[in-house]
């Protein structure tokens, strides 16, 4: 039985989207929406990993430790003066679709995880599985739907202006 | 005679439930005119959403003087102290009457020749090297009707950009998107009258006592009449409001959806939920019994710091009216999750049943007097008669209607909102800005980046106003517009009621109406629609209202059956007005079928946490059909909260006495008098552990910036600082603060909602500090209001003697 993995496959993948929305925000600090709704989305991350954690217990999943400390260090602290200088020149719209379509991708990543976990769950008949993954299965899912609402607004400006 | 800046709301009408409003005309001429002189003039008030119908006094070309117009639903003949005294601005000195044209960096007097062919050349010159999405055009919600659909219809239609935005989005955005989101469509359900009819008050971050009076008084007159209404409020402010509530929760700034969901959940378990109407004429119900039963009244108590027990007895008194009226402002709109808090607003109503009934609706009030109108035809973030941008033959049906190709319209994503139009030209995408009627030099978040970015010397500002704001003053070119009185229109207030308001004067100097700047503007540019006419084929305001009734037949708000003459003479008509129904309609809704049919349907809607817009085969899978749709969300904690360094909570707001950046009231002597300068509130603990007494002169300091003012120890609540919005430079003949900061918006953060977009003024951390002593003279704050100082009595706010109060006799 693979469930461990199933679990251990959904913790890494939302641990990376998690870094990955406060790192973009950080880095896109002009765009305050994405910075703003970057760090609510990680702490929205951060909470699945919680709501996951007696599962993990249950089934003998070790995921990695993560680092989801949500205080600005003195990395995020460079990364958002970078921002700074960034975000007033025309080249900040090229950097922000790149990034915004890895973020895209490790949401898609961490949705499609918890597809595959509430299937094994089902399998399982793991009622109080099923119930705390589908529902952040939900979230998951909004957060990519969310970022390609955003890609789709801010690429006309940044492709077909000029 | 009687003083109205001391006594805001006038003598009391008093009347049971369900009457006539009784009707009281109040008449305010200047010293030493006679009635016998004036001709009157209809028109109707601009200096709140209430639209009040007015007639204006004119004498020897000038105004002289108005009253309240006693046929009009909205008002009963009653006008406020700003509709009283404000319309003196017409006639300031300091009236922009010549275009000015920035040279040698100073702004100096041109023709109009010369400024419109500097635009119409810098407006080239961004079309050729960046292509329409170099151009951004930011406007008011103050114009007419007309002049915001010639703007529309010029800038999406002609030159074809997405980057057109109302300053509307700073005030009702979330009134628009709570309506599409729930309703399916934009469009207040309900009516002014189901005041007159309701049993119980449901009033949520909304101080009507200062920010629409006349609606106050009505109030007030069921209070004092037999069967009052009973009210909850929801301020951090002891308003008057507040004062006169039965249950008030004054909650921390930041927590009003915790608060909605603790609400929403002693309904459905206190058993107060009409199970047939939700069932018949709602989805969603499950998703929000769900998400909302974790927000127990302890734990919402915690979260908002009120107590328990009043959230009990305000859900108890919610649960057992029978006619209950919910109204929501910019406490929800400007605060942290506005959306998903104003949809739970809705969503108190719908599990009532209470909506589409007399005396049964929710209230998305508007702020500005035109609001409904950039809305209406598109000058915001809608398209033209609620179509829905995402729906293929909506915007096909529109570009037929225009003459142009549908590729021309930009809909392949929402029309940008102010705050994303603002960025772009930081990021130097947007190289040619046009500001018409508004200031955000004092009114956008985070001034300091504000002044920058219209600074900058890549950015082409042109800025259309009566006055030079802070704004104008940032300007490349500046134009004069003509203001209210000076050009003929139309307007459509909070309930949906159109008035018309004629041309009674004429403009100052060369100032010329927003319409005609713009017809001006496509002429010179040779916009043209697909068979080489002109694009914009009106050239009156009458022509343009006709052309924009015919654009809306068949839409939630059809304008079919309204003219100018239709207008004339008796009351302002609700829409929608047609065929069907030649005298307007009362109530939205009163067949509980909603406007969420997806091939109908406004707005797709959005999820309420990211703002992620759902799309066609989304919004069909929910099913609504027709029926309301129940949105839920779970509370999140504020984007800043409050820490060691940054210990309390700043939020803004309006005075009675004034109108936003002061540009008309500061021009009326009663008004300007009665609230003179800026001043900071603080609660008394507060005050006490800073070591402030009423009238010192602190420094609120926040991440982004500082002001300075005198404090009024006043009923704000502990942790809680209160600045009024209205205090930025011009009358220092500056753009700027020059060593002494008033301006609120200093201190506010750049951050929006992620589905209305509209901005979050309330809730940045803040500190503050005492800097000066006060000598025991008071802070130079109304006494008459939410600033009443609460240590000590103080004289009444006064200076407003010469208004007369007829009531009519029955």
């Amino acid at each position: 039985m693979n469930m461990h993995k199933a679990i251990e496959d959904v913790h890494d993948a939302e641990a990376e989207l998690a870094k990955r929305l406060r790192m973009t925000g950080e880095r896109h600090a002009s765009e305050s929406d994405l910075y703003h709704l970057g760090h609510t989305l990680s702490r929205r991350s951060a909470e699945h990993l919680q709501a996951l954690a007696p599962f993990a217990d249950r089934y003998g999943a070790k995921p990695a430790p993560d680092d989801l400390d949500t205080s600005p260090g003195v990395l995020e602290t460079v990364r958002r003066m970078g921002a700074q200088v960034i975000g007033h020149s025309e080249a900040a719209g090229l950097v922000l679709m790149a990034d915004l379509r890895e973020l895209y991708l490790a949401a898609q990543h961490a949705e499609l995880a918890w597809v595959v976990l509430l299937q094994a769950a089902k399998a399982k008949r793991d009622a109080e599985l099923i119930e705390v993954v589908t529902h952040c299965h939900e979230e998951a899912e909004m957060c990519g739907k969310w970022l390609r609402t955003r890609i789709k607004e801010a690429a006309p400006q940044v492709y077909a202006a000029g | 005679m009687t003083d109205r800046i001391s006594d805001i709301w006038g003598s009391r009408t008093p009347y049971p439930t369900g009457a006539d409003w009784p009707v009281r005309t109040d008449q305010y001429l200047a010293d030493g005119v006679s009635e016998a002189d004036v001709t009157w003039v209809q028109s109707a008030c601009v200096l709140c959403s209430m639209d009040c119908g007015m007639d204006v006094a004119v004498q020897d070309g000038r105004i002289v003087g108005v009253r309240g117009r006693a046929t009009d639903r909205v008002n009963h003949g009653r006008l406020g102290p700003k509709g009283l005294f404000g319309w003196q601005a017409n006639a300031a000195a300091d009236r922009l009457t010549r275009p000015l044209v920035r040279r040698n960096g100073n702004l100096e007097p041109a023709t109009w020749d010369e400024a419109m062919d500097l635009v119409v050349e810098r407006s080239r010159q961004v079309l050729d090297s960046h292509g329409p999405l170099g151009m951004g055009f930011y406007t008011s919600g103050q114009l007419f009707l007309e002049d915001y659909y010639t703007i529309g219809l010029v800038v999406r239609g002609g030159i074809g950009t997405p980057h057109l935005d109302g300053n509307t989005r700073l005030c009702t955005a979330t009134s628009d998107f709570a309506l599409k989101e729930t309703f399916g469509s934009d469009g207040a359900p309900g009516s002014l009258t189901d005041f007159d009819s309701c049993d119980t008050l449901f009033i949520v971050g909304h101080n009507p006592a200062e920010t629409h009076t006349v609606l106050w008084a009505r109030i007030l007159d069921r209070l004092a009449g037999p069967n009052p209404p009973r009210m909850v409020v929801v301020d951090p402010r002891r308003t008057k409001v507040a004062g006169a509530a039965d249950v008030h929760l004054p909650v921390r700034s930041g927590t009003n959806l915790a608060l909605l969901n603790g609400i929403l959940r002693e309904l459905i378990v206190g058993g107060h939920v009409d199970k047939s109407f939700v069932d018949a004429h709602t989805v969603g119900f499950d998703k929000l019994a769900q998400t909302v039963a974790d927000y127990d009244p302890e734990r919402v108590a915690e979260i908002c710091a009120v107590p328990a027990d009043d959230i009990r007895a305000a859900a108890r008194l919610i649960g057992s009216a029978e006619r209950l009226v919910s109204t929501c402002l910019q406490g929800v709109y400007q605060s942290h999750q506005a959306t998903a808090t104003a949809c739970q607003v809705n969503n108190v109503n719908l599990l009532r049943g209470m909506i589409g009934k007399p005396g049964c609706t929710v209230f998305q009030l508007n702020g500005q007097p035109t609001a409904q109108n950039t809305r209406e035809t598109g000058a915001d973030g809608d398209m033209v008669g609620f179509r829905n941008w995402q729906n293929p033959d909506h915007v096909a049906d529109l570009a037929r209607i225009w003459g142009v190709d549908p590729l021309q319209i930009p809909a392949w994503s929402p029309p940008t909102h102010a705050m994303q139009i603002f960025r772009y030209a930081e990021e130097g995408a947007i190289r040619f800005l046009w500001i018409t009627g508004t200031n955000p030099a004092v009114s956008l978040p985070e001034l300091h980046r504000i002044r920058s970015i219209l600074s900058q010397e890549r950015l082409f500002v042109v800025v259309t106003d009566a006055f030079l704001t802070e704004t104008a003053r940032l300007a490349d070119v500046v134009l004069p517009a003509a203001m209210w009185a000076e050009k003929t229109g139309t307007f459509t207030n909070h309930d949906r009621t159109v008035h018309l308001s004629e041309r009674a004067i004429d403009p100052p100097g060369e100032a010329r109406s927003d319409m005609d700047i713009f017809l001006d503007y496509a002429r010179r540019l040779e916009l043209s629609n697909s068979d080489g006419e002109p694009l914009v084929p009106w050239r009156t305001p009458e022509e343009c209202f006709t052309a924009f009734a015919r654009v809306t037949e068949g839409r939630p708000c059809d304008y079919t059956g309204l003219s100018y003459d239709k207008l004339r003479g008796g009351s302002g008509i609700q829409w929608p007005c047609n065929a069907d129904a030649p005298d307007g309609t009362e109530r939205l809704y009163t067949d509980h079928v909603f406007n969420t049919d997806p091939d109908y349907c406004e707005d797709y809607g959005h999820d309420l946490a990211t703002g992620a817009a759902l799309e066609r085969k989304d919004f069909v899978a929910i099913g609504a059909a027709g029926r309301a749709v129940l949105k839920a969300a779970q509370y999140q904690p504020a984007h800043e909260p409050p820490d060691d360094d940054y210990p309390l909570l700043f939020t803004t707001g309006r005075t009675a006495y004034h109108w936003h950046t002061r540009t008309k009231t500061a021009h009326a002597p009663q008004l300007q008098n009665a609230a003179p300068e800026a001043w900071v509130e603080l609660s008394p603990s507060d005050a006490d552990r800073l070591g402030v007494a009423e009238g010192d002169v602190v420094r609120v300091e926040s991440r982004r910036g500082r002001i300075e003012a005198k404090a009024r120890i006043s009923g704000v609540r502990e942790g809680v600082v209160f600045a009024p919005f209205h205090f930025g430079y011009w009358d220092r003949d500056s753009d700027a603060p020059d060593g002494r900061p008033t301006a609120a918006n200093e201190l506010t953060m750049t951050v929006w909602d992620p589905v209305s977009k509209q901005p979050q003024f309330k809730g940045a951390a803040v500190r503050v500090e005492r800097i000066a002593d006060g000598g025991g003279v008071p802070a130079p704050a109304p006494t008459t209001t939410a600033s009443e100082p609460v240590i000590g009595k103080l004289p009444p706010t006064s200076g407003g003697a010469g208004v007369r109060e007829t009531v009519e006799q029955r």
